[in-house]
């Protein structure tokens, strides 16, 4: 009997020595699907696969349908404009031009979405100046987090303030350049600017043309960065020579006019400079604007039109014609093909024939009205073979380089929005639209409050910052 | 092992002999069959026949136990007779009755915590497909719900408050002694000798890092020693339907004056149009933007004074609700067990089966579970044990919670009755297939002008995707777990068990190939298998041994985890019709998998005293180190020390002739939580998965705390239990406060910094309440008996430290000093009898902007201030019961109820939108509304523009007090000397009814929504009425 007892102590005693390898015991489970800091900054795959990471997150699902991507921060500028008429469903209060309170989906995620995109950038640049990397592939990779970083500012920029133009000492939303975790007081249109230049600036100096593909940033993305935000500053001498340089100079060599009714959906069109592609397996679904909604064809949304007094200004040989009789009558009547919709459908962001008219915009702004009107001409020519040059100049060919603008990328990234804004013009209406509506310019629906969720936790930022807006 | 075994073969037996005798009850000398006897200290024990006659080998010198139920346990020391005849006594409060704790059992008397304790009786009068719903209205201050008609969903159960923020506040499950890791929708009731529920410190310690929202201990049923084989067979079939009605909703006719009038008012008022141009624009814009016309032919149904034109007529009214719910569910069940023992072995082998339709058409749940459980003493010194079970079910889980765009309730709350059930032309005409057959309308037909396109919820058919759509999950459950006792003396025994669990979840999803959204790609199948294993290992040692007064209890543990998800999953699109299987894909569309694991190692010790039986004295304490922390932080400890005294056993009260039983027990300790955090919460990781194209890409995973720790729980409880005038009255009271300190808390970050939160280790929050349970023996005959009970809770939530002075999360605003459950919404201020307009509540502030302390009101909503409006937490929750039998009737009732909280209604809110948005379902409570200058109403003007008046505010916040019949059964068991005859011991026929009666203070919504107090278009639970047969042999 007592040797039984000993043996049960000895038993116990011995589970009790586990307790040494307790510590190993615990160590073992380790994450399986994620990886730490030192494989991402140990070398330049590692760097490489965290800015593909953050490009796929470009265009991922984020919130709602209308609220997910870079393409539904443009989708929603697209919407609010004259050129086209939504009927219901997603993005009818951005067509409204009232979905700004600091409650609303829309104001939460236009600022939400490039915050959270920033702080990978941040960490990216500072991951990759802080590595062992060799110091072309330092100031390379690092470049490439900059453009980027400068992209999200931009929209931010644009979407809380009223354009540079009007003030720059206007406040604007929080600079991050680090991991923070407090919140940061509101900053000014001008220093949220010089930080976008100077990101940019040093994206194209240490950028060439070669990347991973067309949705990374290359010299060309970063010049045609620059180039959009010289022009909202108003530098037209540098958007004359960023735009100039990310087209190449060439007009015809630049341009695919042939490929412009393929359906909007496939990256390799040669005038396409940036985009987010998408296949099968890496698909945003139905959140991919404006393809599911401009498309009335294949089934998705199928829920916008286009204005008629828009698509009257297309000749019939025009390359860029895609418009079509719906059969509805009153505001549904003009569709587009533009956007072919399908899960596998790519998202445009940037494309050529933008740089050529910002070259043409700016040297008219710079008095080379010879200039701007034959680079404006070059570019209808390839558009329409038949195209006339017109006798226009002053204010008149001032809006005829405006009006091209929107012939060529509407329903991109909101080019009427961003024209209206930035030369502080408005917004008109024509009375088919199923809202008619005057936007004053630089009217309050240009611009969206400080979301409430940002007030409620940073100590620097109260109610008072929505006073006036 | 081996080496153990060879030892002890060496083994030699004690003389032993044979006692035999019949077990009588002192009171009515009758014969008591079933009563246990057991041999002190050891296993060996068995249980007497029908005659109350039992027969056992002992050694001379032992102690024999005889007990039962409700008599006082008796103890006989062998001697030289070889007859041992017992008579016991009453014993009033089943003092004695072995109750299942933490890593052991205690007699009932010597609990010095809080255990509640539910028998296999109480839950059976229930009809649960999800065992732990039988503790809503049973024991006090748990709070229980039952979000959804779906069966095979399991409620939310808290165990006294809520003790965690941001882990998880779920209890720990504990199936026959080991964590449960599966789904508990596996387990039937009929298994299940016991279900109890510990509450307070000392019955949890020993459960440490994982014991601070409470545990929750089932046990399965073994078979008794000495007893013949036990058949039993029951058979319950019922009908069931939804247990609370919907919202109403309005007709087409209306649908299409009161859209008319959102168009006219909006173009008057807001745009600004002349009285005449918004009434004609009105009229004329109708069915364009509805894009659908339900009078066929007629272009403008609606005149510009908003009535109907003559020879309007309907040529569909889509009744939604008919379309998606049923109108009689069916239930059946079946179950068989058969149970027994021989003198060294006792088994339990049961099977049951359930069938369970939902309220959702389509929707149900069909499980067969098995169990063995098997136990036996080899010899004097080692028993042997296995419980083992299988469990498969398969649940069709059509989406009815939520806002995806085929979620049934808020399809019905969203879709009009002016888009069609199935497929019009432009004229209205039905259109059919090749077959003849109607085609469901998914609102998606493009290029056809009218009755084509929805502007709401297109490309989808919520009452189509029912049958054209399948989401599946399939459950398969496999546990084992085996023990080895050994018996060194008769106070120091050794127990070693090895557990182990396979819980294999089988998730597909099925989107149809020709219709709705996965249609442009052909179909989407989309799998998942996830296993889930555990494999948990514990050795005690236990020591008890009687000195004179002096009793002493000692447990010594240790105790190893590992809990391990091995996930897969595959989805492909392009099907043919019919197909519905990976390898008819044309397109893979994705992989994925991965492995969580988490470990825990621990030790532990439980060590008791008492003195006389009278006063107790516990103290528990367990380590334990965790892998979710870093290695820095990982150990944690955890304690507690209770102790009671039973003052009925004192001189001056043992006599008393009203009171039979007082004991009072008090207890504190602290214990943790480290749940529902994930598997690393500690790091900071780059997130794989974010490919682009063939590049292979990560992304940075949210902000972490490389500190995180344990969340801890400090609980005190005090009680008291009586039984007064004869066993006529028995009850208990408690006090409890329960503090969670460091609680493991994401603490919101501005949103600008790129993280919204971040998790740490901040904050803390109280949980304090009174617990009340009464039992009256109102009539205890023979013949006739009748019981009653009732208890009720009553429990307050508040935070006693922040890290900011407070914040805003969801419809709630945290704040030192409030429950975490206070709405924190904007007050609506009524209608404008001027303009129709909503108003809210704001501050008026002074010349330095601070408010006043008065309040205006402001139409523009974003202006509004919030205020604290009630909570969510109910102030009272509880139940009552009561049993009658007479002669060969039975019968008995079971209510629950919860008083004090609010509820905030968004799928009403959705319904009082007031046509916003075009084509929207409303409420016919919108006849109410504004419609002139003048008109005095507390409903909104009907406004086809973007507005705030259904923006979150008390309007849609409503009282939740509600009053359930849970349960009602009559039974009715046939004489015996009627079945004797056919071998049958018993028949019993039963009719049952469950949640037949709901009374609740809001209407149109199931009152049991969340802990939260907010709705998500939620399915209704149902009541169902069924009938039972019980047969035993």
């Amino acid at each position: 009997m007592k040797k039984i007892t000993k043996l049960g102590v000895l038993l116990f005693a011995g589970a009790l020595t586990f307790t040494g390898c307790a510590d190993r015991f615990l160590d073992e489970p380790a994450p399986t699907e994620a990886v730490s800091e030192s494989v991402i900054f140990g070398s330049r795959t590692g760097v490489e696969a965290y800015i593909s990471g953050i490009q796929r997150r470009a265009r991922a699902q984020f919130t709602a349908t209308d609220a997910g991507g870079v393409n539904s921060l443009y989708f929603a500028r697209t919407i609010k404009g004259n050129d086209f008429i939504h009927a219901t469903s997603w993005w009818s209060f951005d067509y409204a031009n009232d979905n700004r309170e600091p409650t609303y989906r829309r104001t939460v995620f236009t600022w939400q979405f490039p915050y959270y995109m920033i702080n990978q950038t941040n960490t990216l640049i500072n991951g990759v100046e802080a590595s062992d990397l060799s110091e072309i592939d330092k100031a390379e990779l690092s470049a490439q987090g900059k453009a980027l970083r400068a992209f999200y500012y931009f929209q931010l920029a644009q979407e809380f303030q009223l354009t540079y133009a009007k003030d720059p000492d206007a406040p604007a939303p929080p600079i991050y350049t680090d991991l923070s975790l407090t919140g940061n007081p509101m900053s000014t249109l001008r220093e949220m600017y010089k930080l976008i230049v100077d990101d940019l600036t040093f994206a194209v100096a240490n950028l060439d043309n070669s990347r991973l593909g067309k949705s990374y940033v290359n010299a060309q993305v970063a010049n045609g960065l620059l180039a959009r935000v010289y022009l909202v500053m108003e530098n037209w001498e540098g958007a004359e020579l960023a735009a100039h340089n990310a087209y190449g100079g060439d007009v015809n060599a630049a341009l695919a006019p042939n490929a412009y009714k393929d359906g909007f959906g496939d990256i390799n069109n040669p005038e396409w400079i940036w985009g987010l592609p998408q296949s099968d397996d890496q698909s945003n679904y139905y959140y991919n604007a404006p393809s599911a909604f401009v498309d009335l064809v294949n089934p998705a949304y199928n829920n916008v039109f286009v204005n008629s007094n828009f698509s009257d200004t297309f000749s019939e040989t025009d390359a860029r014609n895609t418009f079509f009789n719906t059969g509805y009558s009153g505001f549904r009547s003009v569709g587009t093909s533009k956007f072919t919709f399908a899960f596998d459908s790519d998202i445009v962001v940037m494309r050529t024939p933008e740089m050529i008219l910002m070259e043409a915009e700016a040297k008219f702004r710079q008095g080379d009205q010879l200039g701007a009107h034959e680079l404006l001409y070059a570019l209808q020519l390839n558009r329409d073979p038949q195209a006339v040059k017109s006798t226009n100049s002053g204010a008149a060919l001032e809006e005829e380089i405006l009006l091209e603008r929107r012939k060529e990328m509407y329903g991109e990234f909101g080019v009427e929005w961003f024209d209206a804004r930035r030369l502080q013009r408005g917004i008109q209406r024509t009375p088919n639209h199923r809202i008619v509506m005057d936007l004053a310019p630089n009217d309050k629906a240009f611009y969206l409050k400080i979301p409430q969720r940002e007030i409620d936790a940073n100590d620097n930022i109260d109610d008072s910052v929505n006073a006036n807006r | 092992m081996t080496l153990f075994m060879a030892f002890v073969m060496q083994f030699s037996l004690a003389q032993e002999k044979t006692v035999s005798g019949t077990v009588t009850s002192a009171a009515d000398g009758l014969p008591v069959p079933g009563a246990s006897v057991i041999v002190k200290g050891t296993a060996r024990g068995q249980q007497t026949d029908f005659d109350g006659k039992y027969s056992i080998k002992v050694n001379a010198g032992e102690t024999l136990v005889f007990s039962f139920l409700s008599l006082r346990t008796t103890e006989v020391v062998v001697g030289s007779s070889n007859t041992i005849n017992v008579a016991l006594t009453e014993d009033v409060a089943a003092l004695d009755e072995v109750i299942v704790v933490a890593y052991g059992t205690q007699t009932a008397k010597s609990i010095v915590g809080s255990v509640t304790s539910l028998s296999a009786e109480t839950i059976e009068k229930q009809q649960v497909t999800t065992v732990t719903s039988a503790i809503q209205g049973t024991v006090s201050g748990v709070n229980v719900i039952t979000s959804g008609g779906q069966p095979g969903e399991n409620p939310t159960i808290r165990i006294r408050g809520i003790g965690s923020i941001n882990a998880s506040a779920e209890p720990l499950i504990v199936l026959d002694g080991v964590p449960f890791n599966g789904n508990i929708n596996s387990i039937s009731g009929d298994q299940i000798e016991s279900m109890n529920v510990l509450k307070d410190a000392s019955s949890t310690a020993l459960y440490g890092s994982r014991a601070a929202n409470g545990v929750i201990l089932i046990t399965t049923k073994k078979g008794a020693l000495n007893s013949k084989p036990t058949l039993d067979i029951s058979a319950v079939t019922g009908f069931a339907e939804p247990a609370v009605a919907m919202h109403e909703t309005i007709g087409t006719n209306d649908f299409m004056r009161y859209t008319w009038e959102a168009a006219r008012n909006s173009n008057l008022y807001v745009r600004n149009q002349s009285a005449a141009d918004a009434a004609a624009n009105a009229s004329s814009s109708i069915i364009p933007t509805l894009g659908y016309n339900p009078y066929g032919n007629v272009a403008q149904p609606v005149d510009v004074n908003g009535n109907l034109v003559p020879g309007a007529n309907l040529l569909w009214e889509t009744d939604w609700k008919d379309a998606i719910l049923r109108k009689a569910a069916l239930r059946s069940e079946y179950s068989m067990s058969l149970s027994g023992g021989g003198a060294d072995t006792r088994y339990f082998l049961s099977a049951n089966y359930l069938n369970q339709e939902g309220t959702v058409k389509e929707s149900d749940f069909e499980r067969i579970t098995t169990r063995l459980n098997l136990e036996s003493s080899v010899n004097k010194w080692l028993t042997v044990g296995l419980n083992s079970s299988l469990s498969t079910s398969q649940q069709n889980y059509p989406e009815q919670s939520g806002s995806s765009y085929q979620s049934s309730i808020q399809w019905i709350y969203s879709m009009s009755s002016v888009y069609p059930l199935f497929r019009r032309d432009n004229n209205g005409g039905l259109v059919y297939d090749n077959f003849g057959n109607k085609i469901y309308d998914y609102g998606a037909t493009t290029g056809q002008s009218v009755n084509g396109t929805r502007p709401l919820l297109g490309n989808e058919n919520a009452a189509g995707s029912l049958y054209n759509y399948e989401t599946l999950n399939k459950r398969t459950a496999l546990t084992a777990n085996g023990f080895a006792k050994l018996d060194f003396t008769d106070d120091l025994s050794f127990k070693s068990t090895v557990s182990y669990e396979n819980y294999l979840y089988d998730g597909f999803d099925y989107a149809a190939h020709d219709v709705g959204y996965a249609a442009s790609v052909g179909g989407r199948v989309s799998q998942s298998r996830n296993i889930t294993t555990t494999l948990n290992f514990t050795n005690a040692l236990n020591y008890d041994k009687t000195f004179g007064d002096h009793t002493i209890q000692a447990t010594g543990i240790f105790e190893t985890y590992q809990m391990k998800i091995d996930a897969l999953g595959a989805q492909g699109t392009g099907f043919l019709p019919g197909v519905k299987v990976l390898n008819g894909s044309t397109t893979p569309e994705s992989v994925s998998g991965y492995i969580s694991e988490e470990r825990l190692t621990s030790y532990l010790g439980r060590v008791g005293y008492n003195f006389q039986e009278k006063y107790y004295i516990e103290g528990s304490f367990r380590r334990d180190g965790s892998s979710r922390f870093a290695k820095e932080s990982r150990w944690g400890n955890f304690y507690s020390v209770g102790g009671s005294w039973i003052a009925s056993s004192e001189s001056f009260l043992e006599n008393s002739n009203w009171l039979d039983f007082l004991k009072f027990r008090a207890s504190y300790g602290e214990l943790g939580n480290n749940q529902g955090i994930g598997y690393f919460p500690y790091l900071q990781l780059f997130q794989t998965g974010w490919n682009e194209l063939s590049n292979t890409g990560v992304l940075l995973g949210g902000v972490t705390d490389p500190n995180l720790s344990w969340e801890t729980s400090a609980l005190f409880n005090v009680g008291m239990d009586f039984t007064l005038f004869n066993n006529t009255i028995e009850g208990s009271v408690e006090y409890y406060n329960k503090e969670s300190l460091d609680l493991i808390y994401s603490q919101p970050l501005p949103i600008s910094t790129g993280n919204s939160s971040i998790t740490t280790n901040v904050g803390s929050l109280s949980n304090k309440g009174v617990e009340v349970a009464l039992l009256g023996r109102i009539i205890k005959g023979n013949n006739v008996s009748w019981s009653a009970g009732l208890n009720f809770a009553f429990t307050t939530n508040e935070i006693t430290e922040l890290t900011q002075e407070s914040f805003i999360n969801g419809t709630k605003r945290w704040e030192v000093g409030r429950s975490l459950y206070d709405f924190y919404i904007q007050e609506w201020a009524g209608v404008d009898p001027a303009d129709g307009y909503g108003m809210w509540y704001k501050d008026v502030l002074d010349a330095n902007g601070n408010p006043t302390g008065e309040r205006e009101t402001t139409k523009n909503y974003s202006q509004a201030g919030r205020y604290y409006q009630g909570s969510s937490l109910p102030d009272v929750t509880g139940g009552f019961n009561t049993d009658l039998k007479v002669g060969n009737f039975d019968f008995n009732m079971l209510f629950n109820f919860s008083l004090g909280a609010q509820v905030y209604d968004s799928s009403y809110a959705g319904l009082m939108d007031g046509f916003s948005n075009p084509g929207y379902q409303a409420s016919k409570d919108i006849a109410g509304r504004w419609q002139q200058p003048g008109d005095v109403t507390d409903i909104p003007l009907l406004l086809n523009s973007q507005n705030d008046f259904n923006a979150t505010s008390t309007r849609f916040l409503f009282d939740n007090d509600y009053l359930r019949m849970r349960a009602v059964t009559l039974g009715y068991t046939l004489p015996s000397n009627a079945t004797k005859n056919l071998f049958i011991e018993k028949v019993r026929v039963y009719l049952r009814g469950d949640n037949l009666l709901t009374w609740s203070s809001h209407k149109g919504l199931d009152p049991e929504q969340s802990v939260s107090g907010t709705t998500d278009s939620r399915s209704s639970l149902m009541k169902t009425v069924s009938f039972g047969l019980n047969v035993k042999f």
